[in-house]
């Protein structure tokens, strides 16, 4: 097993400050190529051409404040933007346009990124972002903005901010789900619908950074500051238990994502390492040392043709790399 | 003369020359008939044709032998009145026919009679005047079965003098009136055509005549080359309008299945042939062979009309005996296909109108049958081809070739046929690669090195008037052949099986092969270059248009994996030369640096490689690479241009390679990544290859990351770096900082091996970064300039009071000069405690150290912040153990000092910790260390000004002046061979900086002393012209720091002049110089004297 460690496909440079945010999309339309979007520390968004690997297009919304989410919606030419200048910007990238659309104004000074659902009825979808007191979640129905609910966890339970969301919708059940990880370290299972917290599972120490949930395994990982890493999985009685947790040489997980297909984990590391994972029996694959600053964010991908699923890693050092691996299957 | 227009008239006049003749059968007589009948018109001879004839005819008949020159005169007088009249009476002219025949038959032989040439020509002419004078249909009754022995004795007669005469008007004349004879004149006198059932009937009769006339046609055209193209060219005429008459598929389709009863006599009859589909096949079948006589002969003839005339012979009779010659049809079309490429244009042209001419009629696409013909024959020559290529000179493959070439043409997209079939593949590619086997045994082209990186630069910005696509071609030279043409030809046919053939399938055979065996690479690759520019239609004449051509989608896809094949680490990273890495090039770099010094003269720089044989299959291996590798750089320049501006994608992956072998020490490999370079700005659209990297600069520096990363792969990165840093400007900063960076790691992690090649890629870096930032000298620089400039105006103000006393003497003056003096002597005593010099005053610089915190660092521009760091590393590396890589450390020292100039807090501190190392480099290294060394601390003292006095004084000047003083005496006994040694260059250099080093550090007084006393020993004219000119200068620049010292040293030396007091109060002025005799410092002293006074 004394493989050379591989080397990216190939490195994105040009963001010019710090990458906090990352977001694929490959498959919208057959003639526009494959696009990989980049939130960054000076407030800009990036939208890199994955076919010639250059920018195509600049986007400016937040008053140079940084962005730490940006997400598309699929389908259409809608992308979603959060910023540190307690706006989420809602973009229409058609025929060039690079002008933000809408906005909503947030209440959280928070890191905690948002979450999106896409329900079955065109054009409308759920948002779940930070609400306005500490540990609130609110619960938007868009675009119409109207609140569906405000999720709040009961007075004594001091779990802290809300540090990441993750909004699913599971077969079975007619409601959807909220997954959000807190400042305390636990991670609760909210019932939109009931507005009521179905599960609360204390898995780490530290703040939860990071949690990625895989629904057809009912299995997910959560990575905090400290040096574990998290596997819980939810049972039939949607009870939140941990299946195993796996040490790490260095602390400080700042972004977990499951490959889509459901076999690879990748972790970003604040030990400059993205750390690659198989999702099934968590066994550590690689080690992808190339960053020379924290790892702030990592993406898989959405599943092309089979074998040219991408893996990028967004860096403090100003650099996004891209990487083929495990694609041999 | 006059003319007699009526019958009476001329009757009465040819009346009594008529009667003579009939008497007295002379010449005379003949001729005085002759003569009367030009004075006859036209109609009234016509009356009397008869009449006058009659004498003539008779005198023919008349039994008993003739005078020749009779019969002669009588032949000529008869074709005269032929000429002018018709024949309106069948019987006369079948009468005259037979009589004009017989006068060359002997009587008693079959042979012709042995008559003169003269007499044959005017039969041959008489004949030939005979039927054009027949009236209409008269002439049909020539043509009866039962006029056939006439006929075909007259035939007979005339091939046989066509073939048997030595003159060549007889030839001529006998073929031409062969020609009439078998109603195939092309003059337009026959304004008669013959109807269907005539044709017809003239057809079955001339059958009979066929197999002679055909037979006895080739014999003529096949004979004596030398016998000249005319001749050939009748024959070749008379051959296809007789086939193509005869055996017309118009005429035979109308053919009964059953012998018409005969309606002449039996013994005629049996003359008469049938023309049945049996008789057609026989006869068909023995011309098959006469024609491919004809055509082997003539295709090659030397002369472009003969050959014409052949292709004119193709076109007629595949336009109408296309079935009843179906043998001959391949032979037939091998004409055409091998004349298409014809090295006249007239018969190219022809030839490709002949063929566009059929594909337009679909006559070969369409029919199966001849594309069949053209597969079997394509089929045949690539089975053969291979044979043919290994045993045929270089005209015999020209030929073959050229046939080859013609067939695909000819083929179109049928070619696919025999492509499909894996054995002639396998044959058609076997041979190719057969004949395009390099010759590799030249050892220059492995011994070719470029040298340096200056190299690239020139050619790099020479590139911006970029050559021409065609021109880059380097020559190749090959095994098998000498000719160029060949190559050409060869060129041209894999462009057009790119063109034609399926390229999937031809790109996967010939990649295999590539991969299969060294032995097969260089050509493979050759092949699938011209495939793929066929493929794009680059430079590609064609026939017939296709549509099953590759799609733009598809030959990027091939042309991408064809790419990955070719840069591939197996096939791109291959041994060109025989030295490790680096290990040969460090000692030819020494080696060529001592001969530089030793004998000052540049000679050859070649380590000439051990040139026996028993070294050669190495040689022959590298040479082999180095092909392979240009072969490869010129695919990629081809399928640029096959691709155009849909390549720039493809940059992303082959630029880099590019660069990389346009960097490489072979010669051959640089110039030809040049060449693609130039090819791919030529088809992406960019102005020169400095735009093509300037543009892609991030995709460079995304493979240049990346290889640094994985340090086994990257000894090409530095060479591909610098070539970007060459070419790029200011932009290209963000992009490469992290690299910058990267560079920094490894060589802090690998400075063992590596050292070398990083430290020349620093050395880019900061050269280019002093090149985009000259803005460098910012405002405090200038301002400090001017301050100096005030100050040293005040000094000067000063010097000229100093000078000016002696005649005007106010005492406050004096006073002020004093005090002022008094003031600079503190200066230079190095007690500055002075409130005017307090702002210079460096701060120490442990502060200076203190001084920079990190969130001071965090906004450095970032070339600032890069030539910290890497003036960081230099620190570290001055001490290493290699010479070379200290000179080169040095190098890299002086451009950061460059960079960081308008950076104090961060350059002192830095030059601080790089001084101890430095004065180390300076006091005890190497010669070659102490110049480069000594050029840093020039620039240093230039940039850093008074921040270095004190240590300058204190740690390098002492030694400085020691070594000035003890090399003195041995250069100036020296002889002229000093002037190339390094000592001489060391002191050279000294002296050149000293000065403008002294000015800029503002020395004081004693250490100005201790500079002007190491100094002074070279303004001896016993020191080389070249050490004291470098000793004034040294002069001159002290002067402008302190002209009064510098007075009076110089002064001290050799005074010109006495000074007398002004006053007698003052005691005599004395200097040590004054009154000496001329001494060998005279000269210097007084020159310098003269400047200052001045």
């Amino acid at each position: 097993m004394a493989l050379a460690p591989p080397s990216p496909q190939f490195v994105l440079r040009g963001s010019q400050s710090a990458v906090n945010t990352l977001h694929f999309s490959c498959r919208s339309k057959a003639h526009s190529p494959p696009l990989l979007f980049s939130g960054s520390l000076g407030g800009l968004i990036h939208v890199w051409n994955l076919e010639t690997r250059r920018v195509d297009t600049t986007l400016d919304g937040h008053a140079g404040q940084s962005v730490y989410w940006v997400k598309t919606l699929e389908g259409q030419h809608l992308l979603l933007s959060q910023g540190r200048d307690l706006k989420l910007c809602l973009w229409d990238l058609a025929e060039g346009r690079n002008a933000p659309v809408d906005s909503l104004s947030l209440d959280s000074v928070g890191f905690c990124k948002g979450s999106v659902l896409t329900e079955g009825t065109q054009g409308c979808w759920l948002l779940a972002v930070p609400g306005k007191d500490m540990d609130e979640v609110q619960v938007l129905d868009m675009p119409s903005k109207t609140s569906v609910c405000t999720l709040k966890p009961e007075a004594g339970a001091k779990v802290g901010m809300p540090m990441c969301l993750e909004l699913w919708k599971p077969a079975s059940s007619s409601g959807p789900l909220l997954l959000a990880g807190y400042e305390d370290g636990s991670v609760i299972l909210w019932d939109v619908s009931e507005r009521s917290v179905l599960s609360r599972l204390a898995c780490h120490e530290e703040p939860v950074m990071s949690l990625d949930f895989d629904s057809g395994r009912a299995r997910g990982v959560s990575g905090s500051s400290e040096k574990v890493l998290c596997v819980w999985s939810l049972d039939e009685q949607q009870n939140l238990k941990v299946c195993r947790t796996q040490e790490l040489t260095n602390p400080g997980i700042a972004d977990v994502a499951i490959r889509p297909d459901g076999k690879i984990l990748a972790t970003a590391g604040w030990d400059h390492r993205i750390r690659l994972f198989g999702w099934k029996q968590l066994k550590p694959l690689a080690v992808l040392d190339y960053h020379s600053a924290a790892v702030h964010c990592v993406a898989f991908s959405d599943p092309g043709r089979p074998g040219e699923q991408l893996l990028a890693g967004g860096s403090k050092d100003q650099r996004i790399s891209v990487w083929s691996v495990y694609n041999q299957t | 003369m006059a003319v007699f227009d009526s019958p009476q008239e001329a009757f009465g006049i040819l009346r009594p020359v008529c009667i003579q003749l009939t008497k007295t059968q002379t010449v005379e007589n003949v001729e005085r008939l002759q003569s009367k009948l030009h004075v006859v018109s036209d109609s009234a001879l016509q009356d009397l044709q008869e009449y006058v004839l009659f004498p003539l005819r008779f005198a023919l008949k008349t039994p008993g032998t003739k005078r020749e020159s009779l019969v002669q005169s009588i032949v000529e007088c008869i074709t005269f009145v032929l000429s002018t009249t018709c024949i309106k009476k069948q019987d006369l002219l079948q009468e005259l026919f037979s009589e004009l025949c017989l006068c060359l038959s002997s009587p008693n032989s079959q042979q012709s009679a042995p008559v003169s040439e003269e007499l044959k020509l005017a039969v041959v002419q008489g004949l030939h005047t005979l039927m054009h004078s027949a009236y209409g249909d008269i002439i049909l009754s020539l043509y009866q079965p039962c006029t056939l022995p006439h006929l075909g004795f007259a035939i007979s007669l005339l091939l046989t003098l066509a073939e048997q005469e030595k003159s060549k008007q007889i030839k001529t004349s006998a073929l031409k009136c062969l020609q009439v004879l078998l109603l195939q004149c092309d003059c337009q006198d026959h304004p008669k055509l013959l109807d269907d059932i005539e044709t017809k009937q003239l057809g079955d009769l001339l059958a009979s005549f066929l197999p002679g006339i055909s037979t006895a046609l080739t014999r003529i055209i096949t004979g004596d080359f030398k016998q000249g193209h005319v001749i050939i060219i009748s024959a070749l005429k008379v051959f296809y309008k007789t086939v193509g008459f005869i055996m017309a598929d118009e005429q035979l389709a109308r053919i009964p299945k059953d012998k018409e009863k005969p309606s002449v006599e039996h013994r005629i009859a049996e003359l008469m042939v049938h023309r049945d589909a049996n008789w057609v096949k026989n006869t068909g079948d023995k011309l098959a062979a006469l024609i491919e006589k004809i055509v082997e002969f003539v295709s090659v003839h030397p002369h472009w009309k003969a050959r014409m005339e052949l292709i004119e012979l193709v076109q007629d009779l595949l336009m109408k005996c296309r079935q009843s010659l179906l043998k001959s049809v391949g032979h037939l079309l091998k004409v055409l296909v091998g004349l298409v490429n014809d090295e006249n244009p007239d018969v190219q042209c022809r030839c490709n109108n002949v063929l566009k001419n059929f594909a337009d009629q679909r006559i070969v696409v369409e029919s199966r049958a001849l594309t069949d013909i053209l597969s079997e024959n394509l089929h045949s020559l690539a089975t053969a081809l291979p044979r043919l290529m290994s045993s045929q000179d270089d005209q015999g493959k020209y030929s073959t070739l050229l046939l080859l070439l013609g067939y695909l043409k000819l083929l179109g997209p049928k070619v696919n046929f025999v492509l499909h079939s894996v054995a002639h593949l396998h044959r058609l590619s076997k041979a190719l690669i057969q004949v395009l086997e390099l010759d590799v045994t030249d050892v220059k082209i492995v011994e070719e090195r470029r040298w340096g990186p200056d190299g690239l630069a020139e050619s790099s910005s020479s590139l911006s008037e970029p050559p021409l696509f065609k021109s880059k071609s380097q020559r190749k030279y090959f095994r098998f052949f000498t000719d160029e043409r060949i190559f050409l030809l060869l060129r041209e046919i894999c462009r057009m099986l790119g063109y034609y053939g399926d390229l999937y399938l031809l790109v996967d055979h010939f990649t295999e092969l590539y991969n299969e065996s060294v032995i097969y690479r260089k050509q493979a690759a050759m092949i699938l270059n011209e495939l793929i520019a066929g493929a794009a239609g680059i430079e590609v004449e064609v026939l017939h248009e296709t549509n099953s051509r590759a799609s733009a989608e598809e030959l990027k896809e091939i042309i991408t994996s064809i790419l990955e094949e070719y840069i591939s680490q197996k096939n791109w990273y291959l041994v060109t030369s025989n030295e490790a890495e680096g290990n040969r090039e460090e000692l030819t770099m020494k080696h060529s640096d001592l001969q530089t010094i030793t004998s000052g003269v540049h000679t050859c720089h070649l380590v000439p490689l051990p040139s026996s044989s028993e070294l050669s299959p190495i040689v022959c291996s590298m040479n082999s690479n180095i092909w392979q590798i240009c072969i490869q750089l010129e695919g990629i320049g081809c399928f640029a241009h096959a691709l155009g501006i849909e390549f720039r994608l493809l940059l992303m992956s082959a630029l880099y390679p590019v660069l990389e072998k346009a960097g490489d020490k072979t010669l051959l490999i640089s110039q030809v990544a040049t060449g693609t370079m130039v090819d791919i700005c030529h088809a992406c659209a960019y102005d020169s290859p400095r735009d093509l990297i300037n543009h892609n600069a991030d995709y460079l520096v995304n493979e240049i990351s990346l290889n640094l990363h994985q340090m086994s792969l990257s000894s090409h990165t530095p060479i591909v770096l610098e070539i970007m840093f060459q070419n790029s400007d200011a932009g290209l900063l963000p992009l490469v900082e992290d690299v910058i960076q990267d560079v920094l790691f490894s060589l802090d992690q690998f400075h063992d091996e590596r050292a070398a090649s990083f430290l020349s890629v620093l050395r880019t870096v900061l050269a280019a970064l002093a090149r985009w930032f000259p803005e460098a000298k910012d405002d405090k620089q200038l301002q400090e300039q001017n301050f100096r400039k005030e100050k040293y105006d005040l000094h000067q103000g000063s010097a000229t009071l100093g000078k000016g006393f002696a005649f005007t003497t106010p005492a406050e003056e004096i006073e002020q000069f004093l005090l002022d003096y008094l003031r600079n002597k503190d200066v230079a005593d190095g007690n500055v405690s002075d409130a005017d010099n307090e702002e210079e005053q460096p701060l120490p610089p442990e502060t200076e150290m203190n001084d920079v915190c990190p969130d001071v660092e965090a906004s450095l521009p970032v070339q600032t912040q890069i030539a910290k760091d890497v003036m960081e590393r230099c620190i570290h590396l001055l001490s290493d153990k290699d010479l070379k890589t200290r000179l080169k450390v040095l190098d890299v020292l002086e451009l950061c000092v460059t960079v960081l100039q308008s950076h104090e807090n961060q350059l002192l501190p830095m030059v601080h910790r790089a001084w101890l190392p430095l004065v180390h480099r300076l006091t005890n290294d190497d010669p070659l260390a102490v110049l480069r060394a000594f050029k840093v601390l020039c620039t240093l003292g230039n940039k850093c000004g008074d921040f270095l006095r004190n240590r300058f004084c204190k740690d390098i000047l002492p030694k400085l002046a020691v070594s000035l003083a003890t090399q003195a005496p041995v250069s100036a006994r020296a002889g002229p061979v000093y002037s190339h040694t390094l000592a001489f260059k060391l002191q050279l250099a000294v002296l050149q900086g000293l000065g403008s080093l002294c000015k800029k550090l503002d020395l004081g007084g004693g250490d100005l002393n201790k500079v002007a006393d190491a100094c002074l020993i070279y303004l001896s004219a016993k020191q080389p012209m070249k050490l004291q000119e470098a000793a004034r200068s040294v002069f001159l620049h002290l002067m402008k720091v302190d002209p009064d010292t510098t007075w009076f040293i110089l002064n001290e030396l050799h005074c010109p002049l006495l000074y007398e007091p002004p006053h007698p109060s003052l005691h005599p002025v004395s200097l040590s110089g004054m009154a000496k005799p001329r001494t060998e410092y005279t000269d210097n002293v007084l020159l310098l004297l003269a400047e200052l006074q001045g």
